[in-house]
C-alpha cells in the first residue's frame, strides 16, 4: 500500500456574502498517495479552486481535516502556513504568474529566496529545473520574451524548486492553445512518472483531465465520480485500446497508432 | 516612464532639502569669508598705516566747551543737526599734534557748510511750527599735498567725469553728483560760485554712502571738494580747519590707542575716532543688525522648507508605494503563494520604497549640484546677507577695502569677498542619500504593511 500524502477529512468551507452563505465545500473527503497525478474535473461554482486553495494553504477551511504530510493544515496559524507553502507545496497557476521584472532562472530561484539554500545552490538547482523542463539555454529570458507554453513551463520549475510534497495547479493550461496545452500536461505526467511528484491538477478541460491516472469529478462541494486516466495504463505500460506493449513517453501506441 | 518620472519628482523635492541647507552654509561661509576679510584687513593695517580722524563736532549742549582747548584759537561753530563744529586755528593744532610721537603725517581738512536757507517744519502732533536753517552743500578743503595725496585717502574716490584732484590745485572744485543741480546743472569746465568766488569744475564725483550713515549724509547734501586754502577763503574761515586725518606709521593698535589718547588729552572736544575703532564699529553693526536678523530669519524659513520637502518627499513616496502595492496584488498573492512571509514582503517593499527614493536622491543631488544656487536663492529670499546691498557706489555696503585704509565709498564688502555659492560639499551629498534612505522607508512603511497583510486567496483573484 503506497503513502497517503494528504487527505481531507469532512473538509468544508461556507462564504458569507452579505447575508447569504455560500456552501463552496461542503463535507469533502479525498485521499491522495504519493506520487498519484490526479485531475479535479467540474463546473463552474462547483468549487474546485476552493479546494485548490484550502489544500494550497491559502485558505483556511470552516471545517473539517486536511492532513498534509501527517500536519493537520486547517489549525495551523498564518506563519506556520507559510512555511507549509514554502516547503510542501507547489503552486501552478493558469495565468503563470511569472514576476515580469525577472528572467527565467530568477523566477526559479524565487521561491528559495526564503530558505537557507546558498546562491550558488539556488542557481544549480534552477539550472537544473529549467533543463527538466526543457528550457535550457532560456534562463536569461524574461517572461515577455517566452511564449505562453515556455512561461508555463517556468512556472512548473519554479513550482518544484523547493522540492514540495505536492504540487497543486489550478487550470495550468487554461490560458494554452491545443499544443502547448498537451505539451504541458504530458510535461506533468513526465515529471509524475520520473521525479515521482504527486501533483492535483484542477481543469475543466476533459480531454486533458484524461491524461492523468485518476480524475474525480467535483459537484456541489463534493467528489461525486471518479475515473481512471491514460497516465495510469502508461505506468501499466499497456494501451488502454488494443492492449499492446507501450512505453511511458510514447505519445501513440506503437502496435494500433491511436493517440495516448 | 511612470517611475522616471516619480523619481525625477522625489529628485525635485530632495534637490530642495538640499539645496536649502546648501544655501545656509554659503551664507555661513560668507559671514566666515568677510570676518576673515575683516580680521585680515586689521592686520595688515596694523603692519602699514592707521589712521585716527578727528573732527571737532561738540554736542549740542556743550557749544562753550569750544572755548577750553589750548591755545584758544577762534572759534566759530554754527548749528548742525545734533551738534556745532567747531572750528579750530589751524597752525596751533598742527604743532600740537605734530609732537605727539608715533605721528607719521596730519591731513588738515575743513568742512562747511553752504547755501543756507530757511526751512519750516510743521510738527505733525502738536501743530507747532518749527523754522531751521539748512545747509544745500558742504565745501570740503583739502590739503593738496602729493605725500598725502599719494600715500592717503583724502581725495573723492569715485570720479565720475572729468579728473580728480590734484597737487598745486587752485581755484577748481570737484562737484559732487547731488549737487550739481544745485548749481544750475552745471557740468567739468562750468564755474560754480560758493559765496562771493568763483571756482572751475574739473571733475564731479559720485557720492558712496557708508554703513555708518546708511547713506544719508551723502544722499541729498552733496560734499564739493577744494583745496583748504580757497576753501578756508571762501568760507570766511581762513586759518581754520574742522577736522583732522592724523596717520601713524608702523604702529601697533596699542601705540595707536595711545595717540589717540594724546590727542584726546589735548583737544577734549575733539571726536577721536581710530581707524579700528570704526572697523569694530562696522562689523558690530553688521553683526547685530544685518547678519543675525537676515540669519535667524532665513533659518526660519529654511527649517520650514526643509520639513514641507521632507513631508513632500514622504507622501510622494507613500503615494507611489500605495499604488504599486494595489497595482502589484497578484504579484503579492503569488510571493505569498510560494511561501513568501508577511516580513519577506513587508522588506521586499520597503527595500523597494528605499530603491525609489535613493534612485530620486541620486537624481536630486544631480539637479542640486546644478541648480542649487538657483534653487536656495529663490526658496530663501535673503540668502545673501547683503541682499539689500546694490554693491558698489550708494550702496550701504560698508568699506573696508584699500591698502588698510578706511575709505568711504569703497565697493561694499560683498564685492570685495563675494558671496560664497552654494555648493553641494561632500558632507551634504551624504547626508542627502541618508536622508533618502530614511524617507523611503518611512513613506514605505504604511504600503508595505498593506501588501504584507494582503490574504493570497483574494490577491489571487484580483484583476
Amino acid at each position: 500500500m503506497s503513502e497517503v500524502i494528504l487527505k481531507t477529512e469532512g473538509l468544508s468551507k461556507t462564504f458569507v456574502m452579505g447575508k447569504r452563505k455560500i456552501s463552496a465545500l461542503s463535507g469533502l473527503n479525498l485521499q491522495v498517495n504519493k506520487g498519484e497525478f490526479i485531475a479535479i474535473m467540474g463546473p463552474s461554482g462547483s468549487g474546485k479552486t476552493t479546494l485548490l486553495n484550502v489544500l494550497g494553504c491559502l485558505d483556511k477551511p470552516t471545517s473539517g481535516k486536511a492532513i498534509l504530510d501527517n500536519v493537520d493544515v486547517a489549525k495551523l496559524p498564518e506563519n506556520k502556513l507559510c512555511e507549509i507553502r514554502r516547503n510542501k507545496i507547489g503552486f501552478i497557476f493558469q495565468t503563470f504568474n511569472l514576476l515580469p521584472y525577472l528572467n527565467a532562472i530568477e523566477n526559479v530561484e524565487l521561491p528559495m529566496e526564503t530558505t537557507k539554500k546558498s546562491n550558488s545552490e539556488r542557481k544549480k538547482r534552477a539550472h537544473e529545473l529549467l533543463e527538466l523542463v526543457g528550457l535550457s539555454g532560456r534562463e536569461e529570458h524574461r517572461p515577455q520574451r517566452l511564449s505562453a507554453g515556455e512561461q508555463q513551463r517556468v512556472a512548473i520549475a519554479r513550482a518544484l524548486a523547493n522540492d514540495p510534497a505536492i504540487v497543486l495547479a489550478d487550470e495550468p493550461t487554461g490560458n494554452l492553445d491545443t499544443k502547448n496545452k498537451f505539451e504541458i500536461v504530458r510535461l506533468l505526467g513526465k515529471l509524475n512518472i520520473d521525479q515521482g511528484t504527486t501533483i492535483i491538477m484542477v481543469t475543466h478541460d476533459g480531454q486533458i483531465a484524461t491524461h492523468t491516472e485518476r480524475v474525480l469529478l467535483l459537484n456541489d462541494g463534493k467528489i461525486t465520480k471518479e475515473r481512471q486516466g491514460i497516465l495510469l495504463t502508461k505506468k501499466k505500460l499497456m494501451c488502454p485500446y488494443c492492449g499492446g506493449k507501450i512505453h511511458p513517453s510514447d505519445e501513440r501506441c506503437p502496435s494500433c497508432k491511436k493517440r495516448l | 516612464m511612470r517611475s522616471l518620472l516619480v523619481i525625477i519628482a522625489l529628485g525635485f523635492s530632495m534637490a530642495i532639502m538640499i539645496s536649502v541647507p546648501a544655501g545656509i552654509v554659503a551664507n555661513q561661509e560668507t559671514t566666515q569669508n568677510l570676518n576673515a576679510y575683516y580680521n585680515k584687513a586689521v592686520s595688515q593695517m596694523e603692519q602699514q598705516l592707521t589712521l585716527i580722524t578727528c573732527t571737532n563736532s561738540s554736542s549740542s549742549t556743550s557749544s562753550s566747551s569750544g572755548g577750553s582747548f589750548p591755545g584758544g584759537g577762534s572759534i566759530i561753530g554754527f548749528a548742525r543737526l545734533g551738534g556745532q563744529t567747531i572750528y579750530m586755528n589751524e597752525s596751533i593744532v598742527m604743532a600740537a599734534i605734530s609732537k605727539i610721537s608715533g605721528v607719521d603725517a596730519i591731513a588738515p581738512k575743513i568742512e562747511v557748510g553752504e547755501g543756507w536757507t530757511t526751512k519750516t517744519l510743521t510738527s505733525r502732533f502738536n501743530g507747532i511750527t518749527f523754522t531751521f536753517n539748512a545747509s544745500s552743500y558742504t565745501v570740503e578743503g583739502v590739503p593738496l599735498n602729493s605725500s598725502l595725496i599719494d600715500n592717503y585717502s583724502i581725495l573723492p574716490t569715485n570720479i565720475t567725469a572729468g579728473r580728480n584732484l590734484q597737487q598745486g590745485d587752485t581755484g577748481v572744485v570737484v562737484l559732487s553728483q547731488n549737487n550739481t543741480h544745485y548749481f544750475g546743472g552745471v557740468g567739468v569746465g562750468g564755474e560754480v560760485k560758493i559765496n562771493e568766488t568763483n571756482f572751475k569744475v574739473v571733475g564731479v564725483h559720485a557720492e558712496a554712502g557708508s554703513l555708518l550713515f546708511m547713506g544719508g549724509q551723502g544722499s541729498d547734501v552733496g560734499t564739493l571738494y577744494m583745496n583748504i586754502t580757497n576753501a578756508q577763503a571762501a568760507t570766511g574761515h581762513t586759518g581754520e580747519i574742522s577736522e583732522l586725518d592724523v596717520y601713524a606709521k608702523n604702529s601697533s593698535t596699542t601705540l595707536v590707542n595711545a595717540i589717540a589718547n594724546d590727542i584726546s588729552t589735548d583737544f577734549p572736544t575733539f571726536h577721536v575716532t581710530t581707524e579700528l575703532d570704526q572697523l569694530q564699529r562696522t562689523e558690530d553693526i553688521y553683526n547685530s543688525t544685518v547678519a543675525a536678523d537676515n540669519i535667524s530669519q532665513m533659518q526660519t524659513v529654511a527649517f520650514q522648507e526643509i520639513i514641507v520637502s521632507i513631508l513632500a518627499t514622504c507622501l510622494i513616496v507613500l503615494f507611489v508605494m500605495m499604488y504599486t502595492v494595489r497595482e502589484r496584488t497578484r504579484e503579492i498573492g503569488t510571493l505569498k503563494a510560494i511561501g513568501f512571509s508577511n516580513w519577506n514582503v513587508m522588506s521586499q517593499f520597503i527595500l523597494e520604497g528605499i530603491l525609489l527614493s535613493l534612485a530620486a536622491g541620486i537624481v536630486g543631488i544631480g539637479i542640486g549640484i546644478v541648480a542649487a544656487p538657483t534653487l536656495s536663492g529663490l526658496l530663501l529670499p535673503l540668502s545673501s546677507p547683503f541682499a539689500r546691498n546694490t554693491s558698489g557706489s550708494g550702496g550701504t555696503g560698508f568699506g573696508v577695502g584699500g591698502a588698510g585704509y578706511v575709505v568711504r565709498g569703497t565697493p561694499s564688502a560683498t564685492a570685495l569677498v563675494g558671496n560664497a555659492t552654494p555648493v553641494l560639499g561632500p558632507e551634504l551629498m551624504l547626508l542627502a542619500l541618508a536622508g533618502a534612505i530614511v524617507l523611503g522607508a518611512l513613506g514605505s512603511l504604511y504600503p508595505a504593511w498593506r501588501a504584507s497583510r494582503t490574504r493570497p486567496a483574494e490577491a489571487m483573484r484580483y484583476e
